[in-house]
């Protein structure tokens, strides 16, 4: 550790003696955004260190829509800093390789090369088996079920990895006093919330939209004619990915600023998006309520529209699904309606409380 | 001036149509705005006044954090001085737009308050009282996210992070992570935060809270240096009257959301001139030469254990005179000194005046703390 920050610091030492020495560093690694300087101004002569070492300032600002992406930006590696973030990553990726896998196994399974080859009665029996397994139960054949079904069983990680990322990114801000350092600068508030949701979007698209897509390559590297004829699917996925970024990332984002703590935000977040889905089963299906008390299952909510934006059915037949062995979607949904009007009360109430609450002010009562 | 304030969807608008104004400046290739920024010292040969606020109110729900203040500051360092809960810090969110006052006007650097937070904000450097770090950077990461925050670019951030890095004594430091920090270290880096896009105003609240007086003396030379030799202006809000006395030309004491005393430091400490402290021998006829003052039309103030007599004096009045009474009595004066107030007298006194104390009452019945 040591080395490594003598090492920087030696760098750092030399590019100050550059700096001090020309005024300007040379043109290597120059901000793509920085503007052509006017040649008067170029020629300014340098204002080098005087004696005390301070050294005036003068440049031009960017633009300050441009503001969200450097809160973004170091919220995004603080969060790739935390180990437990690997973590869940590596686990959830389990998921995306039993996808892989099986997707690449069932491209691959030639039932009529295997029953006009040397393959035994048995060899032919056991990879019929295994492909309409892979068709049926897992419904790893490419189609919109497939992604509709990776969208689901990410939901897990998603859930966890946003606990994390909502009190590493917004939680520490308010506990720690540092929206006034982002609010005493020349950003509105709107931008600072625009920079620490595109984090939130960014953790929540990379255990779900970024792999479903990398599936949906494979699936079109695997088979020739497969992204032409499943055109819908590719425009499914992203909007299954922005079903659940938008609100999301808007409620967490609410629920981190108002709970601060990771182990309260852990407990409303697990009540939320856990207890919630045992509560509305339990309505539907053990007391024969209405099938839209499944509302109150916001994940389940979004998989409902996520499943229209791919353009399939949310609703499955209960033998499949038992069938697979993986925690599965219930059975009867609410209306898509609803849905959308769920998940449009959350964001809009997440708003609301963020405009509220994102402030450099707090009154103690 | 703008009345202050405005409602939500106002603003709404108002924020659109700034982005829309940008998209226009993008579509004809100007990624970069017209802001030109730096030169500390710009605005202190064009402006007499660094502020000015009319009757600037503001209101925590039912709690009057300022109530009707108005101040016209020059530039240079002032020094806003009160207790805890006086509203300073209320005064200077109000001074940087991070929130709008209730009530009232005002115009900062040329630019009126209502509608201009932003533009003031980037002419402003603020250090907060509140430690106000991000856990998991290191220093100079800090000071750069400061700077592109402003809206320099990277390359120009991380530049001046490790300039001031290095002027601020903390080369060693810049790749530790903030949270290993020690109190001294994170009040440098907050100033050095401040100072990243050379602003012309410094807002500092409480800079020398936590330092030791090694650490404190280094900060206030700092600031000194800052306001002389680069005529930079600071706004410092303490509650420490000696860094006040050390650093500020004009003071500001404020107490309770009221402004009790506003002037310059020599100013205010030498506003009573009329004091006097009295040592008289034998100590038995102290009482009698106390009758013969009052008669003078002398106010004797306090008498203490050693018969130690606080006076004040009439107009024209000589101090030759405090001889000729004790001579005529038969008594020596031992020791004869002028009573001037210095800033802690003055406000200790500010404090107990009945201005400040009316205000008391009403604001403490209602039990909410500005930050």
């Amino acid at each position: 550790m040591n080395g490594e920050s003598e090492r920087k610091s030696s760098i750092m030492k030399e590019e100050a003696t550059k700096t001090n020495m020309d005024g300007h560093l040379d043109g290597a690694g120059v901000d793509s955004l920085t503007p052509a300087a006017p040649p008067a101004e170029r020629k300014q002569p340098i204002q080098l260190l005087d004696g005390s070492g301070y050294r005036p300032w003068q440049g031009r600002l960017r633009p300050r829509w441009t503001s969200p992406w450097p809160v973004a930006r170091v919220a995004l590696r603080i969060m790739l800093r935390q180990k437990l973030l690997w973590v869940i990553y590596a686990v959830s990726l389990l998921t995306f390789f039993v996808y892989f896998g099986g997707i690449y196994l069932f491209a691959q399974i030639d039932l009529e090369s295997l029953t006009q080859g040397r393959a035994t009665q048995a060899q032919v029996r056991m990879w019929t088996d295994i492909k309409l397994s892979l068709q049926k139960n897992l419904k790893l054949t490419g189609d919109a079920e497939t992604f509709r079904n990776y969208f689901w069983f990410q939901g897990y990680f998603v859930m966890a990895c946003l606990v994390l990322a909502g009190s590493i990114v917004i939680g520490n801000d308010f506990q720690q006093g540092s929206l006034p350092f982002y609010l005493s600068k020349p950003l509105h508030r709107w931008h600072y919330l625009a920079g620490k949701c595109l984090v939130v979007a960014l953790v929540i698209n990379l255990f779900t939209t970024l792999p479903a897509l990398l599936l949906f390559l494979e699936c079109a590297l695997l088979e020739v004619e497969y992204a032409t004829g499943q055109g819908r699917v590719f425009v499914g996925i992203l909007g299954y990915g922005l079903t659940l970024t938008i609100p999301l990332s808007l409620l967490i984002v609410a629920l981190a600023s108002w709970l601060r703590k990771t182990a309260a935000l852990a407990m409303v977040w697990v009540g939320l998006l856990f207890f919630a889905r045992l509560m509305g089963n339990f309505l539907v299906d053990g007391m024969g309520f209405s099938r839209q008390w499944r509302l109150l299952d916001l994940w389940n909510v979004m998989y409902v529209v996520g499943s229209r934006c791919l353009g399939v059915t949310a609703e499955l037949s209960r033998p499949e699904s038992r069938a697979s062995g993986m925690p599965s979607p219930p059975r009867l949904q609410p209306d898509l309606t609803y849905a959308l009007l769920v998940l449009g009360l959350v964001v809009l109430v997440s708003l609301f409380f963020l405009h509220r609450r994102i402030r450099a002010v707090e009154v103690v009562h | 001036m703008p009345p202050m304030g405005c409602p939500v969807g106002m603003k709404a608008i108002r924020l659109f149509a700034s982005c829309v104004t940008v998209k226009s400046q993008v579509g004809r290739g100007r990624l970069f705005s017209d802001r030109p920024l730096g030169g500390g010292g710009r605005y202190n040969g064009f402006m007499s006044h660094l502020l000015e606020l009319k009757n600037i109110t503001h209101r925590y729900g039912p709690h009057v954090a300022l109530k009707e203040v108005s101040l016209s500051l020059p530039t240079g360092a002032i020094g806003l001085l009160g207790p805890n809960g006086a509203g300073k810090s209320t005064l200077l969110k109000i001074i940087m737009g991070l929130i709008q006052p209730s009530q009232g006007s005002g115009v900062v650097l040329g630019l009126p308050l209502a509608g201009n937070h932003l533009t003031l904000r980037q002419k402003m450097g603020y250090m907060s009282e509140a430690d106000a770090l991000i856990q998991g950077l290191e220093g100079v990461e800090y000071v750069t996210l400061a700077g592109e925050l402003i809206g320099m670019s990277r390359r120009d951030a991380q530049r001046r992070a490790h300039e001031l890095l290095t002027f601020l004594g903390m080369e060693d430091a810049r790749y530790r992570k903030l949270e290993e920090y020690s109190t001294g270290m994170k009040q440098r880096i907050k100033l050095a935060q401040a100072l990243v896009h050379d602003p012309p105003l410094l807002l500092l609240d409480e800079p020398t809270s936590g330092l030791d007086p090694a650490g404190r003396e280094s900060m206030l030379s700092l600031l000194e240096t800052f306001c002389q030799q680069y005529r930079k202006s600071v706004i410092l809000s303490t509650h420490v009257l000696g860094d006040v006395e050390r650093v500020c030309s004009t003071v500001v004491i404020i107490d309770r959301g009221q402004v009790l005393r506003q002037g310059r430091t020599a100013d205010l400490k030498t506003i009573r001139q009329d004091h006097y402290r009295l040592q008289l021998e034998p100590v038995h006829k102290v009482p009698v030469y106390i009758e013969e003052l009052k008669s003078e039309g002398v106010d004797v103030l306090d008498v203490d254990r050693q018969q130690t007599l606080s006076v004040r004096v009439p107009s024209g009045w000589s101090s030759r005179s405090f001889f000729a009474l004790a001579d005529n009595l038969g008594m020596a004066i031992r020791g004869l000194e002028r009573d001037d107030e210095d800033l802690d007298q003055l406000f200790q006194r500010l404090l107990r005046s009945p201005a400040a104390g009316a205000a008391r009452p009403a604001l403490a019945a209602n039990g909410v703390a500005a930050p």
